[in-house]
This record gives C-alpha cells, sequence and structure tokens, in this order.
C-alpha cells in the first residue's frame, strides 16, 4: 500500500504555516475585538450575599438593579441563565454586600433603605411590565390586592395571571411583590417562601398574625380622592376598587400624602 | 439544598482563547484561502458570542466552536460555488490552498487537491481529526452526527485518499 506521508504534511502546521496562522491570528483577535464593541452585552455585577431573608443572589446593572433571587433549595448558575441572555455577568461581591445591607435596613423599617433603581430590563412580557410598573406605585406600608392590581391595569377577573407574574418577578423586594394580598385578608403565597412575606410584611408595620392573615385595624386609601378611611366607611365601601390600597395603619396612610376621612374618622 | 456558590461561566474571551488557534487553522484549511480564513475566523467568533449564553454544557465549547466555524465553512463554500457558477469564473473566489501557503513541495500540492475533492463531511471530518486533533466524540457533536458516522467518515476518507494516491 502507497504511503500518505504528505497528508500529514498537507494537514500538519510546519513552520512556514505557523507565521501564517500567527499573523492572520493576530489580525483576526483585532478585528473580532472590533466587531464584538458593536454586540457586545453591559455587565452585570453578580454575587451572593446572606440576608435575613436568607441567601440572596443579586445581580446589578448599569441601569439599576436587575435581579434578586432566593435561593431556596436552587442552583445559582440556572438563576444566573437567564440574566446571561442580556448582560455578561461579572462575580463582584461589593454589589451584593451593599444591596444586602440595603435590605437589612429596609427590614428594620427605614423606608428610603431601598435606594437602587429597579431595571426591568429581565421582564420579559408586556402584562408583567405594566403590573410590576404599576406596583412600584404601591408605596412602603401599603398593600394592595391580586384583583385590584389586575383591574388597575385594565384587566378585570386576573387575579389568577397577576399571581403568577408576582411570582415570576425578577426583582422581588426592590419591586415589592410581597405588597400584593388576597382579596380575603389572607397575605397569599411569596416566591420566597411564606415566611420571607411575612417577615417583609411586618417590617412595613402589618401586624401579620400566625395565621398569616392581615390584622384588621388596616385603613383604606383612595389613589384618586387622596383620602383614608376606616374598612367599613360607606364612603370606602363605594369607592372604585382598582385604586384602593390597603395601609398598615393611618401614619403609613398620612406620609403616602393622604388625608383621613371626614365621614369615619380613622384617627 | 441548592448550591450557594456561583460557578460563573469563563468570560466569552478567556472562554474561546484555547482554542483560536486551532479554529485559525480549521477554517484556513476549510477554505483555503488567508482573507477567507480570516473573515470566517471573525464571524465564528461573532456568533460564538452571540449564542454563549445559551451554551449550557460548557464543557462542551470545542466542539460547539468547530460546529459553528463548520457550518459557516459550508455556507460559505455554497455562496462561493454560487458566485462561480454566476460569474463564469471557477476559483475566482475559492481556490485551493497553494504550496506555499501550506509550505511543502508538489507531492503535498497533489495530495491538497484530493482533500479539497473529498465530500465535505469527510473532509471535514479528517481535517478536525488530523490537523486539530478533535477526539471522534468531539467530530460527532461539530458535525451533528454519531460517533461510528464521525469514525466512518474519516476513515472513509483516508480510505479514498489512499486509492487516489495510489493512482497518482
Amino acid at each position: 500500500m502507497s504511503s500518505l506521508r504528505p497528508i500529514d504534511r498537507v494537514l500538519s502546521e510546519d513552520s512556514a504555516s505557523s507565521a501564517v496562522i500567527d499573523e492572520l491570528l493576530r489580525q483576526g483577535r483585532k478585528g473580532v475585538a472590533a466587531r464584538l464593541c458593536h454586540v457586545r452585552r453591559p455587565d452585570a455585577a453578580v454575587g451572593i450575599t446572606r440576608s435575613p431573608l436568607g441567601p440572596l443572589l443579586v445581580a446589578v446593572g448599569p441601569a439599576g438593579i436587575l435581579m434578586i433571587s432566593y435561593l431556596r433549595g436552587r442552583d445559582a448558575a440556572d438563576e444566573v441563565a437567564a440574566l446571561r441572555l442580556k448582560f455578561d455577568p461579572v462575580e463582584d461581591r461589593r454589589a451584593a454586600e451593599e444591596v444586602g445591607d440595603q435590605i437589612r435596613r429596609f427590614l428594620a423599617g427605614d423606608r428610603e433603605a431601598l435606594s437602587y433603581r429597579a431595571d426591568l430590563t429581565l421582564v420579559a412580557g408586556k402584562f408583567q411590565r405594566r403590573l410590576l410598573d404599576r406596583l412600584r406605585q404601591v408605596p412602603f406600608g401599603a398593600v394592595v390586592t391580586y384583583r385590584a392590581l389586575g383591574d388597575a391595569i385594565g384587566a378585570p377577573d386576573s387575579q389568577r395571571a397577576v399571581g403568577n407574574a408576582m411570582g415570576a418577578n425578577p426583582i422581588p423586594i426592590y419591586v415589592p411583590c410581597h405588597r400584593v394580598v388576597r382579596s380575603d385578608g389572607m397575605i397569599g403565597h411569596y416566591a420566597g417562601g411564606t415566611q420571607v412575606k411575612v417577615k417583609l410584611l411586618r417590617a412595613e408595620g402589618f401586624a401579620v398574625d400566625n395565621n398569616r392573615r392581615l390584622p384588621q385595624q388596616v385603613v383604606w386609601g383612595h389613589l384618586g380622592t387622596r383620602i383614608f378611611c376606616r374598612p367599613h366607611c360607606a364612603a370606602a365601601r363605594r369607592a372604585d376598587t382598582a385604586r384602593l390600597l390597603i395601609f398598615a395603619d393611618p401614619q403609613s396612610a398620612r406620609h403616602a400624602g393622604m388625608r383621613p376621612c371626614k365621614l369615619c374618622r380613622p384617627c | 439544598m441548592g448550591n450557594r456558590s456561583l460557578r460563573l461561566p469563563a468570560p466569552f474571551e478567556e472562554a474561546i482563547r484555547p482554542y483560536e488557534r486551532e479554529l485559525m487553522r480549521f477554517v484556513l484549511r476549510m477554505s483555503g484561502n488567508r482573507d477567507d480564513a480570516l473573515e470566517l475566523f471573525q464571524e465564528t467568533c461573532l456568533r460564538a458570542y452571540q449564542a454563549y449564553p445559551r451554551l449550557t454544557c460548557v464543557d462542551a465549547i470545542r466542539a460547539w466552536l468547530y460546529r459553528i466555524a463548520t457550518n459557516l465553512c459550508r455556507n460559505h463554500a455554497r455562496d462561493a460555488r454560487r458566485r462561480t457558477r454566476v460569474i463564469a469564473d471557477a476559483g475566482a473566489n475559492h481556490r485551493e490552498p497553494t504550496a506555499d501557503e501550506i509550505g511543502a513541495g508538489q507531492d503535498v500540492e497533489a495530495m491538497a487537491k484530493l482533500i479539497a475533492a473529498l465530500p465535505h463531511k469527510q473532509r471535514e471530518a479528517l481535517t478536525m481529526r488530523k490537523l486539530v486533533g478533535l477526539n471522534y466524540r468531539e467530530i460527532g457533536a461539530a458535525l451533528g452526527c454519531s460517533v461510528e458516522s464521525a469514525r466512518a467518515n474519516v476513515s472513509l476518507a483516508i480510505k479514498k485518499l489512499r486509492a487516489d494516491w495510489s493512482k497518482l
């Protein structure tokens, strides 16, 4: 059988072609760097922080906080996968620690603690984006029902879809999905676990009992009239539910710029 | 319980750096032309960057890069054939590697021609095996075929080359 030695010479790199490859590689890397500039994804600082709510995976991008994920039985790598489609993750514990620190102060009752801007880039659906945008208007010390939140964005009877959208919220705490509760007075479920929701609501002044029920001493505030009432006030019961907020106490309602009702005199 | 460590995938440039050189050799061999090789290399890197977040198994990055490069080389060869047909100028856009580029004499040039005349899948498999040194599992992943098929393609290529070489 004839020798096939030339095949090894053809399919091998000798000194002459090595120089060619080196030169091509130099030009190639330069070209790749220039072309990548136009398509490069922005960097996102990613880290894990310990908090009173458990370990949290945090991602912060150039325009604000992108993701907080409760690592309850979840793998951090899986959580980062969605982020990687739009950002290049870079490990940075300082950003995560800063977020962890803000959350600790928030849980201690500091209503101004969450200073990072929420960046909703990772929110895929329009419905969810509208809900989360609306939810950001719910102030510290107030909650809204799933039904009312759906009504508020013009999607009546969508309470289950609202629940799913809250479960998929990429930035819990900063976009306060813990402030959405059931219409029957129960606090409902939460992506980080019901106990975490209880902690967050208690930090905002709601004395949630062991049955995970909101207290009776709440007041209802109307976003249109800027008036807050007792729940059984005739004026409150006539009000448009889509614009009703439930405040933990009259002080929280006053802090949100509302005045007490002159009929039921809640304070 | 979930894993508390981040285990972020390596940044793209870092991840492909060990394979850049062999990738350049591969596209140069497949295109047979320095300008085309440069363009194919850049396009491969660019597409790989865009698809990098969807690469779930980072261990398979080598075969994955070759798959991108192979597809681009095939597209390039197809486009070159079309152009050649239109302008009726065979070899204007797709020429075989010259002896100078390969750095050898006549027999090597003759072998290069024989390799270029192989069916494209056999040529790709042979180049990956002999030039780059990929294993059959990686060749299978890069060509989208089974390990057995990859092995058969390399074997058939060598068999055909032996037969053609003995005729020369």
